[in-house]
């Protein structure tokens, strides 16, 4: 892509920055696997920009979908349009996915620790909880299997936690080896996109590093909104912004700002 | 030649909902906002059922009104949610009033403990659950998963048991009176669902001639052999959807999410559209002919 122009701060909203941040990380011709919500613009956006080959598919049995109208559940008749393959849950999940076959996951998390271990199931003591959250679905799975996963979720301090109150999904663990200790089969999370910056994983310890502050955030607002010592690199480049044309096509995918919020950031 | 006479297994879904005693395990079908059995789950409301044990991939109003009328005690399954919209309220306050409990698994654990079931086999092995807390922490399943080293190549793989539960409960799109069942779109788990129970319960939006469904076979996901009854249901996922039927009703699903957040909301839902309700059709006459005709399947898309 040349000759790109990019929105300035204040003409897009963190939801749209995060939903270009995950289109980027889509390679054309790869299989992904999505749910609902900013996944499901990010892999939307990358197949009408740079991965029109990209292949999308859903749990709830839609392959190579080509909705054109957004989804609010992940087994939406919407989903359905142009699809490739509408089969079932064993299908995806178990052939495509555990058979090694997709790529690139994307999952959310309500809470996240340093090796980017995911908890979604419960919030409070497990004897005792607090929040019942909605659970696995085909979270672990996903995270289990896919050859590498991004995390995208809103960034605030209590999700950042040094000790997840259940462990849903696993990340790496304890630390290097041990996804391969455990028997898991794919490569556990690469990034962690938040409304305030990129996250990756440090090659040697495994343990959650910054890549990138978006533009108007600062490196210690991002320090003060973790609860875990995260590894900060000495120079944090800042986040491409989104194009004019990037914006264009997300605001064409969600008119209703269903998704991409209201709030300009 | 003689004609064989097709077997007839219509019965009401009053008929239906009798067959299921207190206590019964169900195969609940549907997954997300597609075909769920919700006119199945107003009726078992309605009859007053009591302690049933669910097993489900993922479910969202349909079982939140079950937890919220006290008819299911447990549940065995992966996600619930309404989708897009937030968490099950009736659900969350039935954990805490410790009348609900809720075994986790995952997706593919379940859809595979399912299809386990439907092979005759104990257990499936699957790639996921390994190192989480989904095999660590259990609430009424002692033995939840297990992790063993294979027995050929010596990685570790978990096992989940299989289920057979006494019903399998599933709405699909067409079913014939013998009960071969078509479904349009995605199956999520339902055609190893329904297989598993050990009797099934096929609910449709429409019953057709036999001749229709024998004239494409192939897209029949459940043949009559696993079906025991049948049971006709139009809108019987409402306020969810049917592909190539209808769409969600999604002023509906707000209105139940909102309302059914405090206690006394939910017992207003329940009295005003399940149990001051004669039936499912004078619940849709109360939804009214207006909406539901807006939410028809525009086609060619199917919603």
């Amino acid at each position: 892509m040349s000759g790109k122009e990019y929105a300035k701060i204040g003409e897009y909203t963190s939801f749209e920055m995060m939903a270009v941040c995950g289109a980027r990380n889509i390679k054309n011709g790869e299989v992904v696997f999505v749910g609902t919500g900013l996944p499901m613009l990010a892999a939307m956006l990358a197949k009408r920009t740079h991965a029109p080959k990209a292949k999308i598919v859903y749990e709830a049995g839609f392959i190579d979908s080509n909705a054109i109208d957004l989804a609010l559940s992940i087994a939406d008749s919407r989903l359905a349009y142009n699809a490739a393959a509408a089969i079932g849950l064993i299908e995806t999940l178990g052939l495509l996915l555990q058979g090694g076959r997709v790529d690139v996951g994307f999952v959310g998390a309500a809470q996240i620790d340093e090796y980017g271990n995911i908890n979604t199931t419960y919030i409070g003591d497990f004897e005792n909880p607090i929040v019942r959250l909605p659970g696995s679905g085909g979270g672990n799975d996903i995270i289990s299997s896919a050859k590498r996963i991004v995390v995208i979720m809103t960034h605030q301090k209590r999700k950042f936690v040094k000790k997840l109150d259940y462990m849903t999904s696993p990340g790496h663990l304890d630390g290097p080896g041990a996804r391969k200790r455990e028997g898991l089969l794919g490569g556990g999370p690469e990034l962690v996109i938040t409304n305030l910056c990129q996250m990756g994983f440090d090659e040697e310890t495994k343990r959650i590093k910054l890549l990138s502050v978006h533009p108007g955030v600062t490196v210690e607002q991002v320090v003060e909104n973790v609860g875990f010592d995260l590894i900060v690199p000495e120079h944090v480049p800042e986040t491409e912004p989104p194009t004019y044309e990037e914006l264009r096509i997300l605001r064409e995918i969600d008119p209703q700002r269903l998704y991409l919020g209201k709030e300009k950031k | 030649m003689v004609e064989p006479e097709i077997e007839d297994k219509r019965i009401t879904l009053k008929e239906a909902v009798k067959l299921i005693p207190d206590g019964a395990e169900l195969f609940w079908g549907g997954f997300g906002f597609q075909r769920p059995p919700m006119a199945f789950a107003h009726e078992l409301v309605r009859r007053g059922k009591r302690n049933l044990h669910i097993y489900t991939c993922g479910s969202e109003i349909d079982v939140d009104i079950l937890a919220g009328a006290r008819v299911v005690s447990k549940f065995e399954l992966a996600f619930f949610a309404i989708e897009g919209i937030g968490l099950c309220p009736n659900i969350q306050r039935r954990i805490k009033d410790g009348s609900v409990q809720i075994e986790d698994y995952t997706n593919l654990a379940m859809a595979l403990r399912f299809l386990g079931g439907a092979l005759g086999v104990p257990f499936m092995p699957i790639k996921s659950m390994l190192g989480t807390d989904l095999i660590r922490k259990y609430r009424f399943r002692k033995n939840k998963a297990k992790v063993i080293e294979c027995p050929f190549t010596g990685e570790k793989v978990c096992l989940v048991p299989s289920v057979r539960p006494d019903f399998s409960i599933v709405h699909v799109q067409r079913v014939d009176m013998e009960g071969n069942a078509q479904i349009d779109g995605v199956v999520g788990e339902d055609s190893e669902g329904a297989k598993a129970g050990k009797k099934a319960i096929v609910l449709a939006e429409e019953i057709v001639n036999s001749a229709m469904i024998r004239m494409k076979p192939d897209s029949t996901v459940i043949p009559n052999i696993y079906v025991d009854y049948v049971v006709e249901c139009p809108w019987g996922s409402y306020p969810m959807m049917v592909y190539n039927y209808y769409d969600y009703d999604l002023g509906h699903i707000r209105l139940y999410y909102t309302q059914c957040k405090t206690e006394e909301g939910w017992e207003k839902y329940c009295e005003e559209y399940i149990t001051g309700v004669e039936n499912h059709m004078e619940f849709l006459k109360k939804i009214g002919i207006e909406r539901l005709i807006k939410l028809r399947a525009k086609k060619p898309f199917g919603y």
